[in-house]
């Protein structure tokens, strides 16, 4: 903790990161003084279980009735209005007036050992289900995108918070010298709905922030040399560039850093463009991914967070679009719709986990699948006359899982009541998935702070309670 | 050990060991006790009475000497021993000790110390320091006297002299050129300029620099960036779908009120309330687009009164931060921990605001319609026929249709031809009738308290307004001569500006858990002279730049950086990373690629393709602004929420999409591929090596002078010119067997080579141009 606090007072005190370096390390060295290097590896304060996270958020709130939490009785009742007392003073985003439940038309097995209720819909997923983690008590406040996607990542339903990556890596400083420690992949061609901001650094220093992947081009910005410039006319260079700078005698702290700033640079020019390049992968592990070298596919991004994980990426956030089911169109529907989109990401899903697992990455490596909410159990209002089936916005209960990284492996935590309207048992709030999440990274939520016009705030706000009854 | 480090790091700063012999032997309640209370009591025995322990209050003198419900006294002037709270911070007891342990903030011995030696010597309180109006003060005696050049300089020798130390040399004139011109205008001196101050033996050369620069019109421009990262200044709404919203003309205003020298209270006045002026201008109406500057969200579902309640709080936070540097915002959602505002208080203010016309509508309304820059007498012309059409068809209802179809038609056709000539632009109105204002409980928007109605907060009511309390009420108490905070946490900007940290280093921040001031003496003896001078904030930079403060050198010697590492005793000159707008701004003012055209809608440079949409909006790529907008200054630069300019990020632009005080310098290797391989930056860099050949003379030894002048403003030293020419000799050698990389290097993206010119050669200077460009020394000004 105290290093933390360091760190953080020598953010603050010095205005500029990297000012405060005393010690003359030698130039070209590592700069491994967190005080010239805020991404210098830390250890946590506490044991940690996992060294690294992959988040795999489908974009739009996948509907978890029809995936994960399987509801009998709402599929008896389908049709019938739903009992006033649920919706009494309620707001959903787009429907209004007395809805009709609505029963999964996917059909649910129970799986494994465990015996967890899996839709059909993922056949791979559920093949996996004695290793999964399922949180079906889920809850959170917010029932539109952007603002749940804040409260998921941020701690807070409005941007200007730091992200979770962001924290992460302020707290644990980057695992690799070569990449960045907080990765963002997104595909399916936009962008989620809180932006940038869900993987923001806040009113934390920008070192901290997601660097966000392309799939075209650079994979990280300006990476590549200009056409026309080779690896050796950039080292000629950086080679003049580096004596030059020391030209000066007494070299300023704040020139020692960058100094090594364009070493890590030079160093990054090859490391990201090899890491990002999945076209050297063996056949077999593309084909089990369903990933294509070129692609701006999810398969693709889950394959990537495999790689930069194993070189030491600390965090992989990825973001897939269009898991938005209101039935507005039949891509949107819940039953032929969603089988169909669930095809990709259940296959890219299941090889992520066993290719982390036959690599022993597993672990070590916390995957998080999940939407920023869940979905009613009723129809969607503007679609309820339609042929296509659809769920609204639902903040009251929604389903995820969670697989590795110290998190207990088979069991199903928390439980929705039998219309899937509420979360009843275990509930589990999204503070208190990220309170739990930095418990596994080894930190106590409530210390890991940063102080901002005045306030010490931190990622669970006021909030958050570590759950350890998911703790392996 | 790790402790032991933090202590002499934040040592270092505030209490030097060099200073622990002049410090008086008396406890200072304002820096040795309230930072105490602060931090280990306030929390359950501070202002707020919902969360308030024990009916206990440490934050006032009369208070604490009455004790809470156990009727102790807490404190007994003169007797620690009777004192309760010295009982409850000494015992070992876990049920009784405090802080108690779970909070985890444990009172070390010296802590204990103090508090004991304080409540000895009576246990006086001292008012916040900077709730107290600012006073004049002494001038302190100094030995080196003939180093000061004006009172600025006599503060800071007195602090000097008391831990031992000498200031640092006045800075080389070129140096000097340099910093006080990327200072003032954001740009770097032309040869020219370069030319007539360094031959200039007159001994007012620098003073006459200093008001050549302050007369520039890009002095409008490299002040307004500040001002825009307090505005949260954007062309795009926020949230989700993050649509266009055209502001321009409010960012045009400000950067024409910095040159006009407006003072800083009309400033304050017309961008708070311009629209309840008598007869308010069209120019202070635009001004009212400061606050027009917050998010809206119109993403499908949600409620838009929550995101208009969004908006007021936002300007209740920006206007006290801003103006006061409260904190103000904590007591949203509960009274505030520290400082001495009620949530009462807070939806006081709130009112103020909530009486705004405008509603989280995706039209931006109340809206103003401005002409375009260099169209302002067309527009005029124009608008005045449009208005005179639009009274006589009013009175027209009678008339034949024919004669009403007519005049439709022409005020139709002066639609449009008003239309590519003008623009909008969102204001501030007040609502005829007032809308009621609750306390939001817990500061939920829905969760509705006790009605309030407006007022201003009473620690800080220095002076009773007169009439019903508007924003126009609002902010003359802000300006009020008799308001504490306003002139010195503006003068602290400028001075955070200047030398890279403000004399109080929390400028976000000036209530009881921020920073004491380093020279409180002379935070307060400028605030006063900003005051006394009308608020004029050219004559404020002025004095700033011309103290021999300014002047020093920014070398630094390892002992003085082990010292006073972040230099707040001002040993020596500043030293700091140009900012993201800076470093763009400054290569392409060196390879003379960049446009000087002022105002007008934002542009839209050449970046990377995302291939990525907003959520429920429209890409977030853009097509590049033809012509001479693709190399406008920064600041022209199109703010997009959702998608903000790649490189401006990554140099700590911030993200605006709230009030940001104080931008954190980092240093990280994206900023180096950036500098490096943006193409911006290497275009700037083949328009160096252009300008090399053409006009650095014939020998290499002269092209280099050459270059490093326009870079640097200084010759390069011997070894300099021999490594360079090494890099260059290498390079040309390279590209000579390599002419396709060569014509790539020179060509792509500026263009193809010019007659007479020879492409290995471009090419091997654009190598060195893109290596000078990338010299710490450019990317800092020293």
């Amino acid at each position: 903790m105290t290093l933390l606090e360091r760190t953080r007072r020598t953010f603050l005190r010095d205005g500029a990161l990297g000012l405060g370096g005393l010690a003359l390390a030698s130039l070209l060295a590592e700069a491994d003084d967190p005080r010239d290097n805020p991404l210098t590896p830390r250890r946590p304060p506490l044991p940690a279980r996992a060294k690294a996270v992959i988040v795999l958020h489908l974009s739009g709130a996948p509907p978890h009735l029809d995936l994960l939490d399987y509801k009998p009785e709402l599929v008896k009742r389908t049709g019938q209005p739903i009992p006033e007392s649920f919706i009494q003073g309620k707001r959903f985003a787009f429907t209004s007036g007395v809805p009709n439940l609505l029963g999964t038309p996917q059909k649910f097995r129970q799986r494994g050992q465990s015996g967890a209720w899996v839709s059909d819909a993922l056949p791979g997923i559920a093949s996996l289900a004695d290793e999964l983690c399922f949180l079906k008590g889920m809850w959170t406040e917010q029932f539109n995108h952007a603002p749940a996607e804040l409260l998921l990542y941020t701690g807070a339903p409005r941007p200007g918070r730091p992200s979770f990556g962001s924290w992460v890596t302020y707290g644990l400083g980057s695992e690799s010298r070569n990449l960045p420690g907080f990765i963002v992949l997104v595909s399916g061609g936009v962008l989620p709905s809180a932006g940038k901001s869900a993987w923001g650094n806040g009113f934390l220093p920008g070192v901290f922030q997601g660097v966000q992947c392309r799939s075209g081009g650079d994979p990280v910005l300006y990476v590549s040399n200009p056409q026309g410039m080779d690896r050796e006319m950039r080292r000629l260079s950086l080679d003049a560039l580096r004596d030059l700078n020391q030209m000066e005698g007494t070299l300023h702290p704040e020139t020692r850093t960058r100094l090594a700033q364009y070493e890590m640079a030079f160093r990054m020019q090859i490391a990201v463009p090899e890491v990002m390049d999945i076209s050297r992968e063996p056949l077999q592990v593309l084909e089990s991914y369903g990933a294509h070298p070129g692609a701006a596919s999810f398969a693709n991004n889950c394959l990537l967070a495999r790689r930069l994980v194993e070189q030491g990426v600390r965090f992989v956030q990825l973001f897939d679009w269009g898991w938005d089911f209101h039935g507005t169109n039949p891509a949107e529907d819940i039953d032929v719709g969603l089988r169909k989109r669930c095809q990709p990401m259940d296959r890219a899903v299941t090889a992520l986990i066993r290719d982390l697992k036959s690599r022993g990455l597993l672990d070590s490596t916390l995957v998080v699948w999940t939407g920023e909410f869940g979905r009613t159990p009723f129809r969607e209002g503007r679609t309820a006359q339609s042929k296509t089936l659809g769920r609204d916005h639902h903040p009251h209960s929604y389903s995820m899982f969670l697989v590795g990284g110290g998190i207990k492996p088979g069991i199903t935590y928390g439980a929705s009541d039998e219309l899937g309207f509420y979360a009843v048992e275990n509930k589990m709030h999204v503070h208190d998935l990220q309170a739990t999440l930095l418990h596994l990274l080894g930190f106590d939520h409530e210390r890991l702070t940063y102080r901002f016009q005045g306030r010490d705030f931190r990622l669970t706000d006021v909030h958050g309670r570590v759950v350890h009854e998911i703790l392996a | 050990m790790l402790r032991c480090s933090l202590l002499l790091l934040v040592g270092v700063t505030l209490t030097s060991p060099a200073l622990a012999d002049v410090k008086p032997r008396k406890v200072d309640f304002t820096r040795d006790i309230r930072p105490l209370l602060a931090d280990r009591c306030l929390q359950c025995h501070g202002p707020d009475e919902q969360t308030r322990k024990g009916r206990l209050r440490l934050d006032q003198r009369e208070a604490a000497l009455v004790g809470g419900r156990s009727k102790r006294p807490a404190i007994v002037p003169g007797a620690p021993d009777k004192s309760e709270l010295l009982a409850r911070v000494r015992t070992h007891e876990a049920t009784e000790v405090m802080p108690p342990p779970k909070v985890n903030k444990p009172l070390s011995d010296r802590d204990i110390e103090l508090l004991t030696r304080w409540i000895e010597q009576g246990a006086e309180y001292a008012q916040h320091w900077a709730y107290v109006p600012p006073r004049p003060a002494p001038l302190p005696q100094v030995q080196q006297l003939a180093w000061t050049r004006s009172p600025i300089d006599v503060f800071i020798l007195a602090r000097l002299e008391q831990a031992r130390l000498k200031p640092a040399a006045e800075a080389d004139r070129a140096t000097l050129l340099r910093r006080v011109s990327l200072d003032l205008t954001g740009l770097p001196p032309t040869l020219h300029e370069a030319e007539r101050f360094l031959n200039d033996p007159s001994p007012d050369a620098y003073e006459r620099l200093v008001d050549r620069l302050l007369a520039s019109p890009a002095f409008g421009e490299r002040w307004a960036v500040p001002w825009l990262d307090l505005a949260r200044y954007a062309d795009s709404q926020g949230y989700a779908n993050d649509p266009d919203r055209s502001i321009w003309p409010w960012r045009d205003w400000v950067i024409r009120a910095l040159n006009a020298n407006l003072p800083y209270d009309q400033f304050t006045l017309e961008q708070l309330a311009g629209d309840l002026l008598p007869n308010p201008t069209r120019e202070q109406l635009i001004a009212t687009g400061f606050h027009r500057n917050t998010m809206t969200n119109t993403e499908g579902g949600t409620n838009p009164e929550e995101f208009r309640s969004a908006a007021i709080v936002d300007r209740v936070n920006t206007t006290m931060a801003v103006w006061l540097a409260s904190t103000f915002a904590c007591a949203q959602c509960h009274s505030h921990k520290y400082d001495p505002f009620s949530q009462k208080e807070y939806y006081q203010i709130y009112a103020i605001f909530n009486n705004c016309e405008d509603a989280n509508r995706l039209d931006d309304a109340p809206t103003l319609r401005v002409p375009l820059p260099r169209q302002e007498q067309r527009f005029a012309e124009l608008d005045v026929e449009l208005l005179r059409k639009l009274q006589e068809r009013g009175k027209l209802s009678a008339a034949p249709l024919s004669v009403r179809e007519k005049l439709d038609r022409e005020i139709a056709a002066l639609q449009r031809k008003l239309k590519p000539i003008e623009a909008t632009t969102p204001i501030l109105k007040e609502l005829s009738k007032p809308r009621s204002t609750h306390i939001h409980v817990r500061g939920e928007f829905e969760n509705k308290g006790e009605q309030v109605t407006p007022g201003l907060p009473a620690a800080l009511t220095h002076v009773a307004p007169a009439g019903p309390i508007n924003r126009l009420t609002l902010a003359r108490w802000i300006v009020d001569p008799k308001n504490p905070l306003t002139a010195r946490v503006a003068v602290n900007r400028l001075w955070e500006e200047l030398f890279g940290v403000g004399l109080v280093e929390t400028s976000e921040d000036f209530g009881t858990q921020g920073d004491l001031p380093s020279h409180p003496e002379l935070l307060d003896w400028l605030a006063l002279e900003y005051q006394r001078s009308g608020w004029n904030t050219k004559r404020m930079l002025r004095l700033l730049v011309t103290s021999a403060t300014y002047r020093q050198n920014s070398q630094v010697s390892d002992e003085l950086a082990q010292l006073d590492p972040n230099n707040r005793l001002l040993a020596r000159g500043p030293r700091v990373r140009l900012s993201a707008e800076m470093v763009r701004d400054q290569a392409l003012a060196i390879s003379g690629l960049l446009s000087r055209k002022m105002f007008g809608p934002p542009v839209q440079p050449p970046r990377p393709l995302f291939a990525l949409a907003a959520a429920f909006g429209s890409t977030t790529d853009w097509t590049a602004s033809p012509g001479e907008d693709r190399l406008r200054r920064g600041l022209y630069t199109r703010v997009r929420r959702n998608a903000p300019y790649p490189s401006f990020t990554t140099f700590d632009a911030p993200e605006r999409t709230f009030c940001n005080i104080r931008r954190l310098r980092t240093n990280t290797p994206l900023q180096a591929l950036v500098t490096l391989n943006d193409p911006v930056f290497f275009e700037a860099a083949q328009g160096l090596a252009r300008r090399i050949v053409a006009e650095g003379g014939p020998t290499t030894r002269q092209r280099l002078d050459f270059a490093l002048r326009l870079c640097l403003t200084r010759s390069p030293t011997e070894a300099e010119a021999k490594r360079l020419e090494q890099l260059y000799e290498a390079a040309r050698q390279r590209f000579a067997s390599q002419p396709a990389h060569a014509e790539s290097i020179a060509t792509q993206p500026l263009g193809p080579i010019p007659a007479g010119m020879d492409a290995v050669e471009l090419a091997a200077w654009t190598i060195v141009s893109n290596t000078i460009l990338n010299l710490d020394e450019t990317i800092a000004r020293r």
